[in-house]
């Protein structure tokens, strides 16, 4: 079973490197309108400068990685120009070229988000983690998945469900939730009735979101859930949690 | 109160989430639809009083097939994927062969998100040692799997030079995050923190040494205290 896992994973690292040897590819070529662009040797912005590319030379964009452009000039020699500096070419037919920059403005209308929280869910500790996919700037879908660790009981709950942002242009924005999900709980053995079960949930919330800087905002949030049990009464659980997130 | 809480919850969401982006600017929208109604009935008429243009008739139609000019994506490369293999410090059980997989988004040049994965197996404490025929868990129990949500910050980037011709880029980084661990038959909610090294022989692969330490409180031996397992690793990753 190890075995197999770990050739499982080795196969998944095979995959994912194919794209990345296989080069044979179109890129963007974009012109150079400021004096020069400047050419790092790394991306980052201590790397030095080797190269500049004149004003009118074009160069090709091979990828992005984070805030800086692997580009390839006329002359054929590679190296990575800064986000600030590729603001400032353009394409072929004089439009200047465009991408989305991690600013104020992305976060308020974004497609994914990806984050992480600690916090409480019914009294234990929470793990969890979110992502969520934006339909336009005020309602997206979100999923999460958690792990609680409590004295009487260990679980792992997962949520789906819509997240509304009331006004997603303020800094400090307030959105509300509602979705339903699972909950697997596991109650340590000392208890009196320690079976281990799956129930069905649904939930309503709400929570706040502030715009940190670049792509990173902090999110803290309240959810209610309802525990839909087979006994005679359902459950309910409250879940705060508080955390990092970033958008793309 | 919980339950009012609750209602009062439902109702507000019930009713925001029926699209107020779909019912904003409600007014104005009517009125852009009005307008575009005249628009249309103004382009009917026209186009029926058009063949009484004197204009020539056109002897040739062009037939110009418009190229479509299809703007080449640019690739992001993000996301970092890889395996690891090292060796953890189980405090009390002693050093045991670990490995594990770490999956990273680059945020940006600074900052990074990683989750982690990982397995180990403790050894025997050395009170089972000397107590001779003592065992103080089961195989299973002995099994040592951790998961990890980290952020982590890239300082100190710069390059390392193998000769004169090749400058690979590098960066050391310091981790920290939370996560749970499972051993001795018990997850528990664990905070890790570490540092690694990490440097690109290309753009798309990168080598790591890592040390992170997990903590978490354990009360197997009799006293609760918090331990400390710290683990280094030799890993490899892509980038995609």
């Amino acid at each position: 079973m190890r075995s197999f896992s770990v050739a499982g994973l080795l196969a998944l690292l095979a995959l994912c490197m194919t794209p990345a040897v296989s080069g044979a590819r179109e890129h963007l070529q974009v012109f150079v309108t400021q004096p020069y662009l400047e050419l790092h040797t790394g991306a980052g912005r201590g790397y030095p400068v080797f190269n500049v590319v004149p004003r009118d030379e074009s160069v090709q964009v091979l990828f992005r990685r984070t805030e800086w452009f692997k580009v390839r000039t006329e002359r054929g020699v590679e190296g990575w120009a800064s986000q600030r500096d590729m603001l400032k070419t353009v394409l072929a037919d004089g439009s200047p070229f465009t991408f989305d920059l991690g600013d104020r403005s992305g976060f308020t209308s974004h497609r994914y988000e990806i984050g992480m929280f600690a916090g409480a869910w019914g009294g234990a500790t929470l793990i969890s983690g979110y992502s969520s996919y934006s339909f336009n700037s005020q309602l997206a879908l979100e999923g999460a998945l958690g792990q609680y660790l409590g004295k009487f009981s260990n679980g792992v709950t997962a949520d789906i469900g819509l997240t509304h942002v009331l006004v997603p242009e303020w800094r400090l924005s307030p959105f509300l939730m509602i979705g339903t999900g699972l909950v697997h709980i596991e109650p340590k053995a000392t208890l009196v009735q320690p079976s281990v079960r799956t129930e069905q949930t649904a939930y309503v919330g709400a929570g706040v979101r502030f715009y940190l800087t670049r792509r990173f905002f902090l999110r803290a949030e309240f959810k209610s859930h309802y525990i839909f049990t087979n006994r005679n009464q359902n459950e309910e659980a409250d879940e705060w949690k508080m955390g990092f997130a970033f958008f793309f | 109160m919980e339950n009012g809480i609750r209602v009062l919850l439902l109702t507000v969401a019930l009713a925001a989430l029926s699209g107020c982006a779909s019912v904003r600017n409600w007014y104005h929208h009517r009125e852009e639809v009005k307008d575009a109604q005249a628009q249309a009935r103004e382009d009917a008429r026209q186009a029926e009083q058009s063949p009484d243009d004197d204009t020539a008739p056109r002897v040739v139609e062009p037939q110009v097939e418009r190229r479509k000019i299809k703007v080449p994506k640019i690739r992001s490369t993000n996301v970092e994927l890889g395996l690891d293999y090292g060796a953890l410090s189980i405090e009390d059980f002693g050093t045991n062969p670990s490995y594990g997989a770490t999956l990273a988004y680059h945020v940006t040049e600074d900052f990074f998100f990683q989750g982690e994965y990982g397995r180990s197996k403790g050894g025997r404490t050395s009170f089972e040692t000397l107590g001779g025929n003592i065992q103080l868990l089961t195989p299973a129990e002995r099994r040592f799997t951790y998961y990890d949500l980290s952020l982590g910050y890239n300082f100190l980037p710069g390059e390392a030079f193998l000769g004169r011709g090749h400058a690979l880029t590098s960066a050391f980084y310091v981790l920290g995050g939370i996560g749970s661990t499972d051993f001795a038959g018990d997850n528990k909610f664990t905070v890790n923190f570490g540092a690694g090294y990490r440097v690109l022989p290309s753009d798309w692969l990168a080598i790591h040494i890592t040390v992170q330490d997990r903590v978490f409180q354990s009360d197997l031996l009799g006293v609760t205290k918090l331990t400390n397992n710290i683990e280094m690793r030799v890993g490899t990753t892509v980038f995609f």
